[in-house]
């Protein structure tokens, strides 16, 4: 392994940001950068990545009783009770802490970016563009409440629901795609709190465009009645863009 | 504790349950990942009390920004032994540049050898890493060891090894360079 080629200045940075080496100056600049860059933040995370495995051999060794004790006494108090929960989430669909950092973005698109499990590439005549879109909340603050990236190279979409899982069971949450003058199209359902993968077919392909939009409904078990788009409210909204 | 039967799945829902303010979640958290998180403290400390004090810190920080955990991030657990880690050394550098200087005299790295628990464990990734560490030369791992377990600069390296800084800065990038060569192939 001797000609390994050299790490870009960008990547090198991100590498000794990782791996500890910077001075308290430099460190604040990559903290600063990592807010602002999420592909330097995601160059930062690999670095991590590579690296952690060297944590993995330390022996686990228990803590101390009493330890627990202190942290729970120290944590900010909250209403414990997942009807609260429950209420706060589906009355104000801000929802509270959700607030996703640019980074989730920025993984998302590691993810996407990867190659394909399978090698079989047939031709497909769609755009072949990679998008993204982040579905912000369409009342009170606009925080994003799911993430979606577009992979044309294995025709799906990826949503990611940033939303507490199980939150409530009657309901779930509708993913719709908005193209043109075309009515919604719906892309199936998503379960709060998990990433899912969306197969997509070539006429739905065809419309993922930058400025296509992405919205997600709240509807009954099943999904949306109405034959024409949503019959809930549209808790979040985002619009495809090119990465 | 309770380690054997936490999945990484496991620990991504908890992590979401936190999130949303659940301590029972935390609770969990801490029972499936205290002994792994507290080993990683004493190892970078040496120290039971300070351990003790940057484990429960922690778990703080972990309540307070699990929101911004990455849920499609591969491993909860490189998390939050990142946290641990980044916890630890800044504790270490808050001893002062004397203790500082003298936790890397000799650059002395005990468990850089291939322990029983590495042989034994099935974990492809420590294993890759580790084999692709010892492909570099024995000063470029030493370095790049001590670094990542006592987060000492650049700096720091360059006046206890007496060499120039901008040499160990070479050997340093060049050792990573090689190593994410090795790690791809």
């Amino acid at each position: 392994m001797s000609e390994a080629p050299d790490l870009s200045d960008v990547e090198a940075f991100a590498a000794e940001h990782a791996l500890g080496v910077l001075d308290a100056r430099e460190r604040a600049e990559a903290e600063t950068r990592m807010a602002k860059e999420p592909a330097f933040a995601a160059e930062v995370e690999a670095w991590r990545h590579r690296l952690s495995p060297m944590l993995d051999a330390i022996e686990p060794v228990p803590a101390p009783q009493g330890v627990w004790t202190r942290i729970e006494a120290m944590l900010p108090a909250n209403d414990n009770s997942a009807v609260m929960n429950k209420l706060r989430f589906w009355r104000n669909s801000a929802v509270g802490g959700f607030a996703l950092a640019a980074a989730s973005l920025a993984g998302v698109v590691v993810q996407v970016t990867q190659p394909p499990p399978v090698a079989a590439q047939p031709p497909v005549a769609a755009p072949s563009q990679l998008l993204n879109a982040s579905l912000t909340a369409t009342t009170g603050q606009p925080q994003p409440l799911f993430v979606a990236a577009y992979d044309p190279d294995r025709k799906a979409l990826i949503i990611t629901s940033l939303l507490p899982p199980g939150a409530d069971r009657d309901k779930v949450n509708q993913l719709w795609l908005i193209a043109g003058q075309d009515k919604p199209k719906s892309l199936g359902l998503i379960e709060p709190g998990k990433a899912k993968i969306i197969a997509l077919p070539l006429e739905v392909m065809a419309k993922m465009s930058a400025g296509a939009k992405l919205a997600v409904s709240i509807e009954p078990e099943g999904g949306s009645k109405d034959p024409n788009g949503p019959s809930g409210p549209v808790i979040g909204l985002g619009e495809l863009s090119r990465l | 504790m309770a380690a054997a039967a936490t999945t990484p799945e496991i620990l991504s829902s908890l992590m979401t349950r936190i999130a949303s303010g659940e301590r029972e979640a935390l609770r969990q958290l801490y029972q499936a990942t205290s002994s792994k998180l507290f080993g990683v403290c004493l190892r970078i400390l040496s120290d039971r009390e300070e351990s003790e004090d940057v484990l429960q810190d922690v778990f703080v920080t972990i309540w307070r920004r699990a929101d911004r955990f990455d849920v499609t991030r591969a491993s909860v657990m490189t998390w939050l032994s990142t946290i641990a880690r980044n916890r630890s050394i800044d504790r270490l550098r808050a001893r002062g540049p004397l203790a500082y200087a003298g936790q890397i005299d000799g650059l002395e790295i005990p468990d850089g050898a291939d322990s029983a628990e590495t042989l034994l464990s099935a974990a492809d990734d420590r294993n890759k890493l580790q084999g692709c560490l010892s492909e570099l030369d024995d000063r470029t791992q030493k370095v790049i060891r001590t670094a990542f377990f006592e987060g000492v600069t650049y700096e720091t390296l360059a006046r206890n090894m007496d060499a120039p800084l901008g040499t160990v800065k070479s050997w340093i990038r060049r050792g990573l360079a090689k190593l994410k060569g090795c790690l791809q192939s």
